[in-house]
């Protein structure tokens, strides 16, 4: 089948794409998008997390013929040309990032996270990410990098 | 000018990182990639009998088949290849999880329908898959690159014999899986008879090896990139069967093709830690000085590999005791091969420090007073220095920070509300190996710096420290130079494993911007236009891209001015072998358990090490926070399942073998005795393993402090407390 996408704000078209075929397949290695990562396949990790109309969701887990019509905004779409979006350039000041292999993920559920609840609690904040797991940083550091973002965001200096 | 080495900077790849910018092994794009997925046996041990794979190759757009009927034919490579066999070779099944059949297709989903519609009968034979399965079947094996498999230091018996107290007790460990987030992948490409592989290697330069031995081909026909690692944890150190076979596969069809091992998949491909059982022995004096220490351990090995990784350095390496005996049996399984997992060291230590808890309750003495006073830096193989490693001052600086004066040793002494609070503290200790490796670095006519080693960033932060390490060398702000790895093109180095990037690269990094800064000064004081113009290059010292004469400052140039006045970029090279080291540190854990539920939360966690000499104080702290969850994870909840009749793993998958999650993360402090380690051009030491492989007995410790329940076989999983 066709499928008719809005991603990161550009019009695109997939051809071919198979009835069972996962967004997260589609993105990967049919139309160039390789930041959201496959770690599980079963909804387990949150390393595909994207936008679906602007509700997260597990890229592995939704059928790429959902998507048709719609929109979707993955980590590729967060920064704007070299400008990093607060939640990003937290996750680098924070150390939160390591091999970096979820960090596509947990950048999207924390960007989510930010645009919900401006000034999380510490709970609010584990229970957000509690779907992205990460076998290389010990959390601590990510959790740093969520709340350095939001006391940027609140300060609005850095709002966009 | 403060040094860069040690500065905490943040990563020079976190933008890449943030932005999905990075390229990881399955993120390669090569135009006309075919997709193979890999079809698995359904049996521990036996035989195939049959396969039919007629409907598999009606499926629309099915390239091939592979069985071992059809695979190319591939040579066994000698160790350090894990495996003993290449599958697909012969009919033989030795575990379950072996490749039975390699589908290449146009597409993943055509693949793994394919895959699926193989019909493979079997004659099954019984499989043994556990320790208990194979009493009296463990055997002695034959010494490995570590040495022999048995170490024996004064009079065993006799030092048991004089005790004045002691403790004799079984503690074991489940299989347990690396689980990086990235699963393994290859994307192997051909033009003409030169191979490029795309993979996901903790070793770039065994890929090369390897490969070239399996595919018989010569090793520089062959080029391995690994640009980042989604994490690896020793699972992607060796090279497995799955790369040799998609090397084979696109070679034979003339076409790329890429394979992704699926998280179940990475349970059977790529190696796990060993069940693991080990009884210990130890006596002490009334005073407390140990008169033994007897290792008696026993791990899985399978039907085709008895190389053992979980070994007992600890026994001999931390605490001097004139009578030791250690010793490392195995058992043969119908499991894969196991291999090393972050810290193969760490098993055999959680018993010991596990049995010193027990020993000081037993003596009457504070578990920090009990390991100073038995603490060494010789080594009792040879009587020498271990060289730095100032556990002491480790066990001084968490202890203090953690508050253990504090401590009421009587279990159960301690509540908050209805929860039982529990502290506990163990050493922890891992030894590094040595590697050699080699450095390019250019200065170009800009002034702008280029580095080249083929080594690796497993997600600990190689690029950034190498940055760092070149930029100081050379007297450079960090973004003026950048770090390249990854690439066998570049001069060699070792494995990322065995904690061993570190202490091995930064030697030959350093060395050869050395040569090149010098290069460059040589330039300046033979050239009439530089105001260093014959000056004594010795006097000459570089900062911030500036050249200066020592004692008069005014007199200077620029790396961009000589370079660029010489017309044509400065090279050097740097070759360095590393001195195997042993790193030690404390760690000190308070838990909280909840009497009635049994559920065991660590709630705080201060730990010590010596490192040597601080590279990144950001990237090192990250080592000691990864290191501490994967102890949680090792104490309370990471088990891999086996079921004993089909002898497969029953919770192949992250919702059955429980990562630890952020819920899970205590709060943690982190300490460096921060000394440089005169073998080293730049003081660093290997450190990435240390961290671990105390945690898990600290938190056991806790548990029993907390309760007054020893608990021996881990995970502490809520069953046992209750
Ligand atoms: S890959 Fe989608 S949740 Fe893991
Ligand atoms: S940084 Fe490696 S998995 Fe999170």
């Amino acid at each position: 089948m066709r499928v008719n996408v809005t991603i990161n704000g550009d019009q695109r078209q997939a051809d071919d794409v198979w009835e069972g075929e996962s967004l997260l397949y589609m993105l990967r290695e049919r139309l160039g998008l390789p930041g959201s990562k496959n770690a599980c396949e079963q909804g387990e990790c949150g390393s595909c997390t994207v936008y679906l109309d602007d509700v997260p969701v597990c890229a592995c887990l939704v059928a790429a013929g959902q998507c048709q019509g719609r929109e979707v905004r993955t980590v590729e779409g967060l920064a704007a040309g070299d400008d990093l979006d607060p939640v990003q350039r937290s996750f680098v000041e924070a150390g939160a990032v390591q091999c970096g292999f979820c960090t596509p993920g947990l950048v999207v559920a924390a960007h989510d996270l930010l645009r919900r609840v401006p000034e999380p609690s510490d709970p609010e904040i584990r229970e957000a990410l509690a779907g992205n797991l990460c076998r290389c940083t010990g959390y601590e550091k990510i959790l740093d990098a969520v709340r350095l973002a939001a006391t940027r965001q609140a300060s609005g200096a850095e709002a966009r | 000018m403060s040094p860069l080495i040690g500065r905490a900077v943040p990563r020079v790849d976190g933008h890449a990182k943030v932005t999905g910018g990075a390229r990881y092994a399955a993120d390669t794009h090569v135009p006309g990639v075919t997709y193979g997925t890999l079809a698995t046996s359904t049996i521990a041990r036996g035989t195939i009998t049959t396969i039919d794979t007629t409907l598999a190759q009606a499926v629309p757009g099915v390239i091939a088949v592979f069985t071992h009927l059809t695979m190319p034919r591939l040579v066994t490579p000698p160790s350090p290849y894990p495996k003993g066999f290449v599958p697909l070779q012969d009919a033989t099944i030795h575990h379950n999880g072996q490749p039975v059949a390699y589908v290449v297709a146009q597409t993943l989903e055509q693949a793994q329908e394919a895959a699926a519609l193989i019909d493979v009968r079997y004659h099954a034979e019984p499989a043994k898959v556990a320790i208990d399965d194979a009493p009296g079947e463990e055997f002695l094996p034959p010494p490995g690159p570590e040495g022999p498999q048995e170490f024996v230091h004064g009079d065993p018996a006799a030092g048991l014999a004089n005790a004045h107290k002691k403790v004799d007790a079984t503690y074991s460990s489940p299989v347990h899986h690396h689980n990086p987030i990235e699963t393994s992948a290859t994307v192997a490409v051909w033009d003409g008879d030169q191979l490029t592989l795309h993979e996901s290697t903790q070793s770039i330069s065994l890929t090369q090896q390897i490969v070239a031995q399996a595919l018989s081909v010569p090793q520089n026909t062959i080029r391995v990139l690994t640009p980042f690692l989604g994490g690896g944890f020793g699972s992607k150190a060796p090279v497995w069967p799955h790369t040799l076979l998609t090397a084979a596969v696109a070679r034979q069809l003339r076409k790329p093709v890429k394979l992704v091992l699926t998280r179940a998949q990475m349970y059977t491909s790529s190696g796990h830690r060993a069940e693991f059982r080990q009884q210990v022995t130890v006596g002490a004096a009334k005073d407390g000085t140990l008169t033994a220490i007897v290792n008696i351990s026993n791990q899985q090995l399978s039907r085709t590999e008895q190389r053992v990784f979980n070994t007992s350095e600890s026994s001999w390496m931390v605490y001097g005791c004139p009578n030791i005996h250690a010793k490392q049996l195995g058992v043969r399984l119908d499991l894969p091969t196991p291999h090393f997992m972050r810290s193969p060291e760490g098993p055999a230590l959680v018993g010991l420090e596990m049995a010193l808890d027990e020993l000081s309750y037993e003596l009457g003495m504070d578990p920090v007073a009990l390991r100073l006073k038995n603490y060494t830096d010789l080594n009792p193989e040879n009587g020498q220095k271990i060289g730095n490693q100032n556990l002491p001052e480790c066990l001084k600086l968490a202890g203090d920070a953690f508050g253990w004066s504090r401590r009421n040793p009587t279990p159960r002494s301690m509540r908050d509300g209805n929860e039982l609070i529990g502290w506990g503290m163990a050493t922890e200790a891992h030894s590094y190996h040595a590697r050699a490796s080699s450095a390019w670095v250019q200065i170009d006519t800009d002034g702008h710096a280029l580095a080249r080693c083929g080594t690796q960033d497993i997600g600990t932060g190689t690029y950034t420290v190498m940055t760092q390490v070149t930029a100081e060398a050379l007297g450079m702000p960090m973004n003026s130079v950048r770090f390249e790895l990854g690439d066998t093109n570049f001069p060699a180095a070792g494995f990322s494993a065995a904690s061993v990037t570190v202490s091995s690269v930064s030697g030959s990094v350093d060395k050869a911007a050395r040569a090149a800064r010098d290069a460059v000064i040589a330039l300046a004081v033979a050239d009439p236009h530089s105001p260093l113009h014959g000056a004594a290059p010795d006097r000459i010292v570089t900062e911030h891209g500036f050249l200066f004469l020592t004692d008069d400052r005014t007199r200077r140039d620029s790396y961009q001015g000589v370079v660029s006045r010489h017309g044509k970029p400065v090279e050097a090279t740097g070759s360095f072998l590393n001195v195997p080291g042993y790193t030690t540190g404390a760690s000190f854990i308070e838990v909280r358990v909840d009497p009635w539920l049994g559920r065991v939360r660590v709630t705080r966690a201060v730990a010590a090490y010596d490192i040597g000499r601080v590279m990144n104080h950001r990237t090192a702290r990250s080592q000691v926070l990864g290191g501490m969850i994967w102890g949680v994870g090792y104490a309370l909840t990471e088990h891999t399942m086996i079921d004993r009749h089909t002898a497969r793993i029953v919770n192949p998958n992250l919702s059955g073998y429980l990562v630890p999650v952020n819920a899970d993360a205590p709060k943690i402090e982190a300490f460096f005795v921060d000394k440089p380690d005169p073998t080293s051009p730049v003081g660093a030491k290997g450190f990435g393993e240390a961290p671990i492989t105390g945690v898990p007995a600290a938190i056991s410790n806790a548990i029993y402090h907390a309760t007054g329940r020893r608990i021996r076989d881990l995970p502490i999983t809520q069953d046992k407390l209750l």
